[in-house]
């Protein structure tokens, strides 16, 4: 089943006194699938927020259509199944974390019963049930994150939206969030996050779209989108001299002195298959040999520099 | 869930913000110093005692409460939307209708706390002045009530398309002229009024006339005061007011969260 789809998602602001149009969106397509981690990646000001916030109904699309598991997003029934993160984390600063669930699970109607069942076990698994009877405003930037994933988990919904889960986080808050997500996706949610942290995005996502300047250059899975064969060989040594490491930066893509290592990146198998032979008979003595895939930072800058140009 | 337990949810939060807000027990301290004031007032004013008192506490309870209707309101939905509170709100099943008219209840609750401390207060002084308490002072007092409740619709109304800075000017000049209509319209009908009158006539008709929910006078002299004409006249504020709310959610509906 489509968790969410998009057709032709399009939107124009007027900006300034003269009301200059900006198209900040233009002619998105989405299928989102169910148990799928999407990511919807794009560089600062791509459309990535304002297509986040027409699939959530905080921004009208000037064109195109939008829905949630078959429900227009107009209609704020499709949200019933929905949680939501918004970038930077925006709540009641004089709630405690607890009031703040409760709050919005009341807006979603759950009974006293299972709020008081589900806000504790919450504020544990986003690692914060400590502060849940501190007033949000001195929480610190990585638990007010928390605090957004569990506000957006209250209602205990089929799909959800983060946009960019990961901002503010320390590396293992980030860590954290990470497997939450796979763990969330293990339990059969749909999750649809954005995120400026390609490694990140690479390590979870199924599916992936690259937005630049408001349109999707790039869409599919990741392994069709990165492809399986290597993109050139790295290799790591050690004990060569000066005159070996002179030789085989000329024949390498790249060639960097790390302290005692050397490391080399060849273009391809066989370039680097005979700078392991002129190794061994120079008696160096190899670290690694690793083939390098491309990576979705690469197709990443690709498609932006591409589109930049056109 | 129904809608009614949305808009519950939303005014019980709204309601929950405003009684944290700074400015609102600042103008309550200022409110009840005056009502105070009565007591010393009418010392100098010998023999007019009660007039004091009723004078006194009839128009702190008016004006503290306007001054807590517009600035207090005002920046509550203000603050909703700069510090982006509404977007974890409106992106779950909650129409937007129903987060305006939870605001709007939320804040019409917090004036009848302030209106009720404030009473309470004014029926102190009466009483410990051995004063004597007609039943139209509560009229009036209602009346200025339903006043809070028009003006808050005003504000919110304002508020729901522009920032609260201009909100807050509307809202003061709205409620300054609404209390000068009849004068308005007695301009315009001067023989040499000219091109005036079509002018007056229409503001007469289409702002709100809060000199009708204005019956601290009358009440403070003491004169009778039919309990028909409070009601029509709670009427009249009420179908204003529900207007003005059907008006900011049609702003409010159309409005782009970026």
């Amino acid at each position: 089943m489509i968790q969410i789809r998009a057709r032709g998602l399009r939107k124009l602001f007027r900006t300034g006194f003269t009301m200059r149009a900006l198209e900040a969106v233009r002619g998105v397509d989405l299928d989102v699938k169910d148990g799928e981690i999407f990511g919807f990646i794009g560089p600062n000001g791509a459309g990535k927020t304002t297509t986040i916030k027409m699939l959530t109904g905080l921004i009208h699309p000037t064109d195109g259509e939008a829905w949630i598991q078959e429900r227009s997003v107009t209609d704020p029934s499709s949200r019933r199944h929905l949680g939501f993160l918004p970038e930077g984390t925006y709540f009641h600063e004089y709630l405690t974390g607890r009031e703040l669930l409760d709050f919005h699970a009341r807006l979603l109607g759950l009974p006293r019963d299972v709020r008081q069942q589900r806000i504790p076990q919450l504020l544990e698994r986003v690692g914060i049930p400590h502060a849940a009877d501190m007033r949000i405003r001195n929480y610190s930037k990585g638990m007010r994150q928390r605090a957004g994933l569990a506000q957006a988990l209250v209602g205990d919904p089929d799909i959800l939206i983060l946009d960019e889960p990961m901002s503010g986080l320390d590396p293992l808050g980030r860590k954290d969030v990470r497997d939450l997500i796979l763990a969330l996706r293990d339990e059969g949610k749909t999750i649809f996050f954005t995120s400026h942290i390609l490694a990140d995005a690479e390590m979870i996502c199924d599916q992936v779209a690259i937005i630049v300047r408001g349109k999707i250059v790039h869409q599919g899975y990741l392994d069709d989108l990165l492809g399986q064969e290597s993109q050139g060989v790295e290799l790591v040594v050690e004990g060569i001299d000066e005159a070996l490491f002179e030789e085989l930066k000329a024949v390498a893509q790249r060639a960097v002195v790390q302290g005692p290592r050397f490391l080399f990146e060849f273009a391809d198998e066989q370039e680097a298959e005979k700078a392991l032979d002129r190794m061994r008979d120079a008696q160096g003595r190899i670290r690694s040999l690793v083939p390098r895939r491309r990576s979705l930072e690469d197709l990443f800058v690709e498609e932006t520099k591409k589109e930049t140009r056109a | 869930m129904t809608g009614l337990n949305r808009i519950l949810v939303v005014a019980h939060n709204t309601y929950r913000e405003a009684v944290r807000e700074k400015l609102l027990y600042n103008l309550l301290a200022f409110a009840a110093l005056m009502i105070l004031s009565s007591i010393m007032l009418a010392k100098i004013h010998l023999g007019y005692d009660e007039r004091i008192y009723y004078d006194v506490g009839l128009a702190a309870i008016a004006l503290f409460g306007v001054l807590i209707a517009i600035f207090v309101g005002i920046n509550l939905l203000y603050r909703e939307l700069a510090q982006k509170t509404v977007y974890t709100m409106l992106a779950k099943p909650l129409h937007r209708w129903e987060f305006v008219t939870g605001k709007y209840l939320g804040l019409v609750s917090l004036l009848a706390l302030e209106i009720s401390l404030m009473s309470c207060l004014f029926l102190s002084v009466v009483w410990y002045k051995d004063a004597s308490f007609p039943l139209e002072l509560l009229y009036a007092i209602e009346l200025i009530f339903m006043e809070l409740v028009l003006i808050t619709g005003v504000a919110l109304f304002f508020s729901s398309f522009t920032t609260p800075y201009l909100a807050a000017m509307f809202t003061l000049g709205i409620w300054m002229i609404g209390h000068v209509l009849g004068d308005i319209r007695d301009f315009g009908n001067l023989p040499d009024a000219g091109h005036i009158k079509p002018v007056s006539e229409a503001l007469y008709w289409t702002l709100p006339n809060f000199d009708r929910l204005d019956l601290k006078g009358p009440a403070a002299a003491g004169e009778a005061i039919e309990i028909s004409s409070v009601l029509m006249r709670t009427c009249y504020a009420m179908l204003y007011s529900g207007i003005l709310l059907i008006g900011s959610i049609v702003l409010f509906r159309r409005r782009d969260f970026r």
